[in-house]
C-alpha cells in the first residue's frame, strides 16, 4: 500500500472518529493521536524520507491536504460540540420566570400628603411659593384679624382647642380662657404672610389644623388643609373661578365641572363655596353626591377689605382671593375612604394602597 | 330654618317646582339642607279620643289606655308618655301602619298587656317640634279622621341654611323677600291692625330700660281678657311644620308672628306681675350677681350682671331674648297677656345663652339681629291674633321705648369698583334693579356709575360696598362671571431650599423602605413618663386647656409614643413587620412663654422582619443596623462634613444598642432599639428599632453643592487583612487609625467580617478588613504598596492593641 493510500486511509478512519466523538475530550483526543508530534499522521510522513525525490512533492501535498481537511473536521466538529454543550448547560439553567423577584420595596408617602404635593406642584406650576405658619396660633390670626367678631360661635370652647399660655400676660377678651389656640384653619398664614410681604402676594399654605370634633368615620380632631391666597393689583372674581375650575380639573380630571354656590365667610366676600361635579355619577345623581349631582370641595372668595386693613394693604389698589380646602376630604372623595381614622392608625396594610 | 311651602306661597308667588326653588336657592347662597313632605305616608294614622286612661298593672311609668278610633271596638294601648288624659284627641298609628322613621306597627304584649297600636308624637309622625310627649289635637278634631286628612292637604317643608349674615331670613317673611328678589316677584308682608278698646295700655303698664346699649327697644301691648284653649287646626299646622310645639293659642300666636316676622315675642301673664302704683312696672336691666331665675323650663338659673334681664319690682322675671320666667307664664287661667316685642342686642344675647347652655328659637334670633323697626308690626300683628283667636281685646296703644332708634343707612355703590372686583360687565341698570329687587333703596347719581343706596333696618348685614357687590353677583349669578387667570406679572413658583430639603429626606425614608403615617399631635401626658423621655431643653409641656380626652390633653413632645401605638396596631391585628416613618411637629414650652415652641422631627420605628420568608430565603430579624442603616442613607444624601453615631444612655433605649447621631459634632438626634419595658408601656412587642431626628439640625448640615472629584483611571491594589481586638475597641477607632495610618496611597477602607470563635481569643473579635490603595495617575505595583500596607499594619496594631490573624 502506497504511503498515499495510507493517507487516505488514515483521513477516512480519523474523520469517521471525529465524527463519532461525543465530546471535546474525546475530539481532543483523536487531535492529539493524529495530529500531535507523536501522532500518526505524523508517523506516517516519518516514510517520506524513504521515497524517490520525484514522488515527495505529491505525497507531501496530498498529507497537507489531509491534515487541513482534519483540522477543518476538527474545528466543526468542536464547535458543533460547544454549541451542543452550551444548549445543554442553558437548558438546565432554565427557571421558573413566575417565582417572585428579589425586592426591597420602597416605602410610600401617606395618602394625605401625597394629595397635598399633587396640589402644591399644581400650584407651584402656577407661580405660587409655599409660605408655612405655626399650628399653635394666637386668636388674633386665627380670628380676629380675620374679621370674625368676638363672638364668633367657632371661638368657642366646645370648638376651638386652646392652649395654656405661660406667659404674664392678661389674656385678651376674645378667646374664652386663653388667646393661644390650636389653629382651627390655614387662614392665619395669610395675615402672617400679608404682615411680612408687600403685594403680589401669591402663596399656597399646606398644614395640619385642628377642631374639636370627636373622631368618627367622617371627623377627625386634627386634619389638613391647603390654603391658597392671591394679592395685587386687578385680582378679581373671575381670576378665582378660573384658578379654581384649573385646579379641580388638574385634581379630578379634565371632564370635570365645577360650580359656584355663594356662601358666607368672615374673611371673604364675595364668597362661594365650590362644587365639582360628582365623579361617581357624572353629575346625574347617586348617592355619593347625595343625589345632587355635586360633591362639595372648597371655600373660597374675595380677600374682604377688613383683612386688607389689619395688613396695612389699600384695597382701593389692590384685590386678592383666598381659598382653602380640605385634604382628607379629597382623599375621601378620590378613593372613598368609608372611615378617616384609618389615616392616622399606621395600619400598614392601608397605608402601602396608595 | 324650616319653612313650609304652603306657607311660602301665601307671601310670594312661587311658579318654579319645589326642586327648581332649591336650586335657585342653593345658587344665590342660601343652602338648602333638607327637602321633606308632610301629611304623605300617613296610612294607617287617625285621630283617635282617649276614653280610659289608667295606670299599667305592672310597670310604674306606663299607662294603659282604651281608644276609640271611630271604627270598631276601642283599641288598648300602652302608652309611656305623660302629657295627656282621658278625653284627649291624639294621633294613632293602627296596626299594620307604618310610621315615618320605618317602623311598622304590630300587635303586642307590654309588660304583660296587650297593645294594639300606638299614640304618636310630632317627630314620630315626621313632624318638627317636641318629643317629650303625645301631640294633643284640639278637642273638636273628629275621632276616626284620617291624620294625613287632619293636615291638611300635603306640604313640603324645606330646611334653609341660614348664614350668619342673614338674619332676615329666619322669617317667612323675609325668606319671601329672598325668593321674590330671586325669582323676580313681588312679595307681600303680613300685617294686621288691631281694633283696640278699654283702658290705654300705658296706665296698666310701664316700661323702663336701664341698659339702653343692650336693649335698643323695648314695646308693650296688653291684652285683657283672653280665653286660653287650644289653636285652631291652621295655626298648629303652622307652628308645627316651623319645627314647634302647639302649647296654647296665646304662646302658639307669639311663635307664630316670630316664625313669620323674625320678631321673637313673649307673652307674660299681666296677673303675675307686680304692680306699682296700679302699673305693672317692667324694667329692662343687668341681672345683679347671683340673682335667681326659674325659666319656663322649670330650671333655676343663677345670673350675673353680663346678662340682661326683664324685671318688675319683685326680682327677673324673664331673661331678655332668650327664655321667660316660670312664675309669669301664661297658664290656663291667664285673663291679661303683656305682650313683649323687643330687640336685644345680639352680642350679650349670645353671651347669655352660652353661658347658660340655654338655645332657644328666640335667642338665636336675637344673637344674629333682629330688626328694631319690626318690633312694633310684631306686637299689632300677634294682638290683632289674640283678639280674633282668644277673644281678647287689645288695648290702645303701645308702651314703646326706643332709646336707640335704628335709621336707614346710606351708602354708595362704584358699580365700574363692582366690575372690576368681580371680573365682569354689569351695567348700573342691572345693578341697581337686583339691589332693589332686595328691597333697597336705588337712586342712581349723575355720573352713571354711582349707585347710592338706603339699605333698610331689616338688613344690618350691608354695611360697606363690598356687601352690594356680594349682592350683586349672587343674584346676578356667579356661574355668568368669566373665568380668567390672574394675570400678575414678577411672581415665581418654586419651593424654598428648606422645602426642597424636606422633600429630599421624605424620599429618601421611602427608598430606605419605610412607609409614612400621620400620628396625633397631642398625646396622654402620661405617655412622656411611659415612653422614660422628659420635655426637651429643660422646657415644660404644651397643655391643652379643653382637650376632648385625657389621652390627648397635652402636645406631642416626641413623635415616638405615636410611632409605637402604630406598631402595636399592626402587631396585634397580625401585622408583624412594621416599617414607619413620620415626619410631624413636636411642641414644647417654657415659663413666660405665650406661643409654645415648634419643631420639625422627623421620626421611623421598624419592628419584625422586612419582609416574610420567601423561597429566595429567610430575611433577618430588623434590628439596630438596619435602622442605622436608614439613617447612612440620610446622611449620605444630605451630606454633612461630619457624621457619627456614637453610643449614648438613653433611657428610652435598650441599653448597650442606643446611640446619638451627630452632623457636624451638632446631636441631630438619637437611633436605638426601644428598650423592651418601654415598648411593653405600648403594648408593642419588642424588638422595635426607632429613631428621631430634628429637622433644624438635618437641615443646618446638609449641603446642596456638591464638588467633582475625579473618577478612577487606574485599578486598585486591595488587600485584605484580618485583625483581632480587644471586645471594648469599637470599628470606629479600628477605622480611624487605619485611616490615619494610611497616607496618600490608601484609597477605601472596608469591612467584610466579624469574626467571633475558634481560633479568636475569648474576649476579642476577628474585624476582615478590604484596603484598598491607589493613586490617580498611574497604576500601584506590589513592590509600591507592600511596604506602605506593612507599615499601616504595624501603626494600627500599636494604636488600638491589634493582633494580626494568621
Amino acid at each position: 500500500m502506497s504511503i498515499i493510500d495510507e493517507l487516505e486511509s488514515l483521513k477516512a478512519e480519523t474523520l469517521a472518529r471525529i465524527a463519532d466523538a461525543a465530546d471535546l475530550a474525546v475530539l481532543d483526543a483523536v487531535r492529539v493521536e493524529v495530529l500531535g508530534k507523536k501522532g500518526s499522521l505524523t508517523g506516517v510522513l516519518r516514510g517520506l524520507g524513504a521515497l524517490p525525490a520525484e514522488d515527495r512533492p505529491a505525497v507531501g501535498k496530498a498529507s497537507n491536504e489531509v491534515r487541513t481537511a482534519l483540522e477543518q473536521a476538527l474545528d466543526e466538529r468542536k464547535a458543533l460540540l460547544a454549541d451542543v454543550a452550551l444548549s445543554a448547560r442553558v437548558a438546565a439553567d432554565a427557571i421558573d420566570v413566575t417565582l417572585p423577584g428579589r425586592k426591597r420595596l420602597p416605602g410610600r408617602k401617606h395618602l394625605i400628603n401625597q394629595i397635598t404635593d399633587e396640589v402644591v406642584d399644581i400650584f407651584t406650576g402656577l407661580g405660587y411659593a409655599v409660605a408655612e405658619g405655626p399650628e399653635a396660633e394666637l386668636d388674633y390670626y386665627n380670628f380676629t384679624a380675620l374679621n370674625h367678631p368676638p363672638t364668633h360661635p367657632a371661638r368657642s370652647a366646645t370648638d376651638t382647642f386652646y392652649v395654656r399660655d405661660l406667659s404674664e400676660e392678661v389674656p385678651g377678651q376674645t378667646g374664652p380662657v386663653t388667646d393661644v389656640l390650636l389653629r382651627t384653619h390655614t387662614s392665619p398664614v395669610q395675615v402672617r404672610v400679608m404682615e411680612r410681604q408687600k403685594p403680589p402676594v401669591y402663596v399656597i399654605v399646606p398644614g395640619r389644623v385642628y377642631r374639636r370634633d370627636i373622631a368618627d368615620p367622617s371627623h377627625l380632631p386634627q386634619f389638613h388643609q391647603i390654603e391658597g391666597l392671591a394679592v395685587d393689583e386687578g385680582i378679581t372674581f373671575g381670576d378665582l373661578k378660573g384658578t379654581l375650575d384649573y385646579v379641580c380639573k388638574e385634581l379630578f380630571g379634565k371632564d370635570r365641572k365645577t360650580r359656584f354656590r355663594p356662601h358666607f365667610f368672615p374673611f371673604t366676600e364675595p364668597s362661594a363655596e365650590v362644587d365639582v361635579s360628582c365623579g361617581i355619577c357624572a353629575g346625574s345623581g347617586c348617592r355619593f353626591c347625595k343625589y345632587t349631582g355635586w360633591q362639595e370641595i372648597l371655600g373660597c372668595g374675595m380677600v374682604d377689605p377688613n383683612v386688607f386693613g389689619y395688613v396695612d394693604i389699600d384695597p382701593e389698589v389692590h384685590t386678592g382671593f383666598a381659598f382653602g380646602m380640605g385634604v382628607e376630604r379629597i382623599a375621601a372623595l378620590r378613593y372613598d375612604i368609608p372611615d378617616l381614622r384609618m389615616l392616622v392608625e399606621g395600619d400598614m396594610r392601608f397605608l402601602r394602597q396608595f | 330654618m324650616h319653612v313650609s311651602m304652603k306657607w311660602l306661597k301665601e307671601l310670594v308667588d312661587v311658579d318654579l317646582t319645589v326642586e327648581e326653588l332649591v336650586d335657585r336657592l342653593d345658587m344665590t347662597g342660601t343652602a338648602v339642607e333638607s327637602v321633606r313632605s308632610v301629611g304623605e305616608g300617613m296610612e294607617g294614622i287617625v285621630v283617635g279620643s282617649v276614653l280610659v286612661k289608667e295606670p299599667h298593672p305592672d310597670a310604674d311609668k306606663l299607662s294603659y289606655c282604651s281608644v276609640d278610633v271611630g271604627a270598631g271596638e276601642p283599641l288598648r294601648i300602652v302608652c309611656g308618655a305623660t302629657n295627656f288624659e282621658a278625653g284627649d284627641r291624639v294621633p294613632v298609628a293602627c296596626v299594620g301602619a307604618t310610621l315615618p322613621g320605618g317602623f311598622t306597627i304590630k300587635k303586642t304584649k307590654l309588660r304583660g298587656a296587650v297593645s294594639e297600636g300606638m299614640m304618636c308624637s310630632a317627630p314620630e309622625l315626621g313632624l318638627g317640634g317636641d318629643a317629650g310627649g303625645l301631640l294633643v289635637l284640639p278637642p273638636d278634631t273628629p275621632v276616626g279622621m284620617a291624620f294625613g286628612e287632619y293636615l291638611g292637604q300635603a306640604d313640603t317643608i324645606i330646611e334653609l341654611e341660614v348664614t350668619p349674615n342673614r338674619p332676615d331670613c329666619l322669617s317667612i317673611a323675609g325668606v319671601a323677600r329672598e325668593v321674590a328678589a330671586i325669582t323676580g316677584k313681588q312679595a307681600t308682608v303680613p300685617a294686621s291692625v288691631p281694633a283696640e278698646s278699654g283702658a290705654p295700655a300705658h296706665r296698666a303698664v310701664s316700661v323702663e330700660i336701664a341698659d339702653p346699649d343692650l336693649c335698643p327697644r323695648y314695646t308693650a301691648r296688653l291684652i285683657r281678657g283672653v280665653k286660653i284653649g287650644p289653636s285652631p287646626e291652621w295655626l298648629t299646622e303652622r307652628v308645627t311644620a316651623s319645627g314647634a310645639r302647639p302649647v296654647s293659642n296665646i304662646v302658639d300666636i307669639t311663635n307664630l308672628v316670630m316664625f313669620e316676622l323674625g320678631q321673637p315675642l313673649h307673652a307674660f301673664d299681666a296677673a303675675t306681675l307686680a304692680v306699682r302704683d296700679g302699673v305693672a312696672a317692667v324694667t329692662v336691666r343687668r341681672a345683679r350677681n347671683g340673682e335667681r331665675l326659674t325659666t319656663l323650663d322649670g330650671q333655676e338659673r343663677v345670673l350675673d350682671s353680663e346678662m340682661l334681664v326683664i324685671a318688675d319690682d319683685s326680682g327677673a322675671i324673664a331673661l331678655a331674648g332668650v327664655m321667660g320666667g316660670e312664675n309669669t307664664e301664661v297658664s290656663g287661667q291667664t285673663v291679661d297677656i303683656l305682650l313683649e316685642s323687643a330687640c336685644f342686642e345680639p352680642t350679650s344675647t349670645s353671651r347669655t345663652s352660652r353661658s347658660l347652655g340655654l338655645i332657644s328659637e328666640a335667642s338665636t334670633r336675637f344673637e344674629r339681629g333682629v330688626d328694631p323697626e319690626g318690633c312694633v308690626r310684631a306686637a299689632d300683628r300677634a294682638a290683632a291674633l289674640m283678639a280674633e283667636i282668644a277673644g281678647g281685646t287689645v288695648a290702645p296703644g303701645v308702651v314703646d321705648v326706643y332709646p336707640m332708634p335704628a335709621a336707614p343707612r346710606e351708602l354708595e355703590l362704584r358699580v365700574s369698583r363692582m366690575n372690576a372686583i368681580l371680573g365682569t360687565d354689569i351695567s348700573a341698570t342691572e345693578a341697581g334693579r337686583i339691589l332693589a329687587a332686595l328691597g333697597l333703596g336705588v337712586e342712581t347719581y349723575n355720573d352713571g356709575d354711582t349707585l347710592r343706596i338706603t339699605v333698610p333696618t331689616f338688613r344690618p348685614d350691608l354695611e360697606r360696598e363690598i356687601d352690594f357687590v356680594e349682592e350683586v353677583v349672587r343674584v346676578w349669578g356667579m356661574e355668568r362671571v368669566p373665568v380668567t387667570l390672574p394675570a400678575g406679572r414678577g411672581r415665581i413658583g418654586r419651593l424654598t431650599a428648606h422645602q426642597r430639603w424636606m422633600r429630599r429626606i421624605d424620599a429618601t425614608m421611602r427608598a430606605a423602605g419605610l412607609n409614612e403615617t400621620m400620628t396625633y399631635s397631642f398625646v396622654d401626658s402620661a405617655d412622656l413618663g411611659r415612653v422614660r423621655m422628659t420635655v426637651p431643653d429643660d422646657g415644660l409641656l404644651v397643655e391643652l386647656v379643653n382637650p376632648m380626652s385625657e389621652e390627648q390633653a397635652v402636645m406631642r413632645t416626641s413623635l415616638l409614643p405615636g410611632l409605637l401605638r402604630s406598631v402595636s396596631y399592626n402587631q396585634r391585628r397580625g401585622v408583624p413587620d412594621v416599617h414607619l416613618y413620620e415626619i410631624g411637629t413636636v411642641f414644647s414650652t417654657s415659663p413666660g412663654r405665650k406661643l409654645p415652641r415648634e419643631h420639625g422631627a422627623v421620626g421611623g420605628v421598624m419592628a419584625g422582619l422586612w419582609s416574610r420568608p420567601g423561597w429566595t430565603g429567610d430575611d433577618h430579624p430588623l434590628d439596630f443596623f438596619d435602622g442605622k442603616g436608614v439613617i447612612e442613607a440620610l446622611a449620605e444624601d444630605l451630606s454633612p462634613r461630619h457624621f457619627q453615631v456614637r453610643p449614648a444612655d438613653l433611657p428610652w433605649l435598650q441599653p448597650g444598642r442606643s446611640a446619638e447621631v451627630l452632623l457636624d459634632s451638632k446631636v441631630a438626634g438619637w437611633l436605638g432599639e426601644v428598650h423592651p419595658s418601654v415598648a411593653a408601656a405600648f403594648e408593642a412587642d419588642a424588638p422595635v428599632v426607632a429613631f428621631e431626628l430634628d429637622v433644624e439640625v438635618l437641615l443646618s448640615t446638609a449641603r446642596a453643592v456638591r464638588t467633582y472629584t475625579e473618577v478612577p483611571r487606574h485599578p486598585a491594589v486591595t488587600l485584605d487583612v484580618a485583625l483581632v481586638v480587644d471586645e471594648s475597641v469599637s470599628v470606629e477607632r479600628v477605622e480611624q487609625a487605619i485611616r490615619k495610618a494610611g497616607g496618600v496611597l490608601l484609597d477605601t477602607v472596608r469591612l467584610f467580617d466579624v469574626y467571633r470563635g475558634l481560633g479568636v481569643p475569648e474576649g476579642s473579635k476577628s474585624l476582615a478588613w478590604a484596603l484598598s490603595y491607589r493613586v490617580p495617575d498611574r497604576t500601584l505595583t506590589d513592590e509600591e504598596v507592600r511596604p506602605v500596607h506593612e507599615k499601616l499594619l504595624r501603626k494600627v496594631c500599636g494604636a488600638v492593641g491589634a493582633e494580626l490573624r494568621s
